[in-house]
């Protein structure tokens, strides 16, 4: 026992000795290094003076898209708030969702895809957040029809009770999907074999031919309706397309989004903006 | 039970209900106060954004929770968006950070305003426009307001019996005796005590100077002697920074005049300016920080590099420490390290055994 105590002993030093060493380098060798670089950067920036008007209208990817995204922390003493720092935002997120793991639309349309109906983009990018793609633009019918929607979780991908009533609205961390009839049993409309395609064509594109291209960019939306769900589908009282009830939305909620407020907002969209969005790709529109 | 005393209890309960019903009207969330319009109905949603044709994300969330607890809890929405007239509306415009909102300037009894800000920020070094009047040149990277400022969040502090952050409950207790609104105690003690610290600590501070005066481009194009949060974090002061000290000076101590707005920062060159040559000693030497400082203490390179060209004393001089400190700690602890491992195995041998 004693002996073993001792080996144990010596190997925590011997972990601990290696833990200094590392911590030491890093603070003097390592730091030097570091420097070596910092004092390269700097010498960039006399080189940079030379091409000063060149340089200030440069856009490179790494600029516009890599270092765009900042994170910061506000020391409130009380509390640390962890957050995305959007440039020239004003007002505090103060939360993350995380990534969408499961969808496979979003690795080409990405988290926020509608941009081209102005007065509704915003509108449809917040249910996005919360509502799969499938949802809005599969219109499910005949046999494959089920009614059946489903809440799953945007980290894991697997279905998950109603987070309604426990979170923040639509910050749910978890989106609402569809299920499909298959051999007479409800699927959700997002299977493994889809996800599979959509990912090989992804990996593969660059080695395939254009009419290759073409039939698989075909083949993966072949379930998609030329016509989406509108916004009225839902938010009306008689038969929505949504069970909100069964996704758990208590009454409340489910009366808020069904109320007059809500709906009148829709009436006075639909009345002026919508007719556009009935028929996507028409001139001076954009398909959604 | 008699009547008389079924007569009491059912006054009793609608005393008390009518008792609960103030109670609730005075303990309305400030977003209440703030969101009369409703605007939270759609805004309350994370996803409301779009990716503008800069491409630039756009979000029009505001997280209730931490508006709540920021200082701009008690000016209602339209108070800064005052183009929103309707719902559904149009395109909002860009918020005028000098408008006159609805909050009264207890002091002067005015509506309150920016404009002071923006007054001291003309005649400041970041001002866009020359003593002349005339526009500087790269004009478009100098500060706005919201290059600086996000919505400024309260940092309360507790001062009863010792001072820590957050609220004090047997303060507000104090509060109450007088003061009946509850909305109004929260924000008020906010407020004070909030204002009796920094806003934000120095490390908090020393990033938002580094989005500017890190920036390679940035300093580059302004002819910037030095990249002046990196070297700050070199320093002493910056390292304590990093651990999250708010005891260290941080860019606005030295480079704002003491009792002056942060806004009024300006030039090195400016005889005015805290960090002007003749006025630089007083810095180190004030009261909160080194009052014993020799005058000499402030002329050391606060903002020197680990750079032969700017600093070959400041070079040379961390070289060798670095050095001596690597150089003597890593061999003793390599010494220490092979030490152990003939203590694991003490027969082991490189050598191979004769059979």
């Amino acid at each position: 026992m004693k002996k073993f105590m001792f080996k144990i002993y010596m190997i925590g030093f011997m972990v601990l000795t290696v833990y200094f060493m590392i911590m030491i380098w890093n603070v003097t060798f390592a730091h030097i290094y570091e420097e070596y670089h910092n004092r390269q950067e700097i010498e960039k920036i006399v080189e940079l003076k030379k091409t000063m008007q060149k340089k200030a209208k440069q856009t490179t990817f790494e600029k516009i898209i890599i270092q765009s995204e900042e994170r910061v922390k506000h020391y409130l003493g009380y509390r640390i708030l962890d957050e995305a720092r959007i440039e020239g935002h004003f007002h505090h997120i103060g939360f993350d969702v995380g990534p969408d793991n499961r969808s496979y639309c979003i690795d080409c349309h990405g988290d926020i895809p509608h941009d081209k109906a102005k007065d509704l983009r915003a509108f449809l990018n917040m249910h996005a957040f919360f509502i799969s793609c499938q949802t809005c633009h599969v219109q499910l019918e005949g046999d494959k029809k089920t009614g059946v929607f489903k809440w799953y979780d945007r980290g894991t991908g697997e279905i998950i009770p109603s987070p309604v009533l426990t979170g923040s609205p639509g910050a749910y961390r978890a989106k609402i999907i569809p299920f499909e009839n298959v051999n007479g049993k409800p699927m959700r409309i997002d299977s493994k074999e889809r996800i599979a395609f959509a990912k090989e064509n992804r990996e593969r594109e660059s080695e395939l031919t254009e009419p290759q291209k073409s039939k698989a960019k075909k083949i993966i939306h072949n379930i998609v309706s030329e016509k989406p769900h509108i916004c009225s589908d839902c938010h009306q009282k008689d038969n929505p397309l949504l069970p909100l009830a069964s996704l758990g939305y208590s009454q409340d909620r489910i009366d808020l989004i069904l109320s007059t407020e809500v709906v009148g907002m829709i009436d006075k969209y639909t009345n002026f903006y919508m007719p556009r969005m009935l028929h996507p790709g028409s001139p001076g529109n954009g398909k959604e | 039970m008699s009547t008389t005393y079924i007569r009491k209890f059912r006054y009793a309960g609608i005393v008390m209900f009518l008792m609960l019903c103030m109670l609730a009207g005075t303990s309305a969330s400030p977003a209440d106060a703030s969101d009369i319009t409703n605007c939270l109905l759609c805004h309350k949603y994370p996803g409301i954004s779009r990716v503008d044709e800069e491409g630039k994300l756009r979000l029009f969330y505001v997280n209730e929770d931490v508006f709540n607890n920021s200082v701009h809890m008690k000016v209602k929405c339209e108070g800064c968006h005052t183009d929103i007239k309707k719902i559904p509306h149009d395109t909002a415009k860009k918020v005028d950070c000098l408008v006159e909102c609805h909050i009264t300037e207890p002091s002067t009894e005015t509506k309150f305003s920016h404009r002071d800000v923006a007054t001291y920020l003309e005649k400041s070094v970041h001002s866009t426009k020359d003593e002349k009047g005339q526009p500087k040149e790269f004009a478009e990277d100098l500060p706005s307001c919201k290059e600086c400022h996000d919505n400024p969040l309260y940092r309360p502090l507790s001062f009863f019996k010792s001072q820590t952050p957050g609220i004090s409950e047997d303060a507000l207790g104090r509060c109450r005796t007088c003061h009946k609104k509850e909305e109004f105690i929260y924000r008020f003690y906010n407020h004070i005590t909030s204002r009796l610290h920094k806003t934000r600590i120095p490390l908090n501070i020393a990033e938002v100077c580094a989005r500017c005066h890190d920036n390679p481009d940035i300093v580059a194009r302004h002819n910037l002697s030095t990249r002046a949060a990196f070297s700050y974090g070199e320093t002493f002061h910056g390292k304590a920074a990093k651990y999250l000290s708010e005891k260290i000076p941080d860019c606005l101590d030295c480079h704002v005049k003491k009792g002056t707005s942060v806004h009024q920062m300006l030039s090195h060159e400016d005889p005015r300016s805290s960090i002007h040559k003749n006025n630089r000693s007083n810095i180190c030497s004030n009261t909160d920080c080194h009052p014993d400082a020799s005058q000499k203490l402030s002329n050391y390179a606060v903002h020197a590099e680990f750079n032969l060209e700017q600093s070959k004393t400041h070079y040379f001089f961390t070289l060798f420490f670095i050095m001596l400190t690597g150089g003597t700690l890593l061999p003793l602890m390599g010494i220490i390290f092979l030490d152990l491992v003939r203590r694991f195995f003490p027969n082991a041998s490189m050598k191979r055994r004769k059979k």
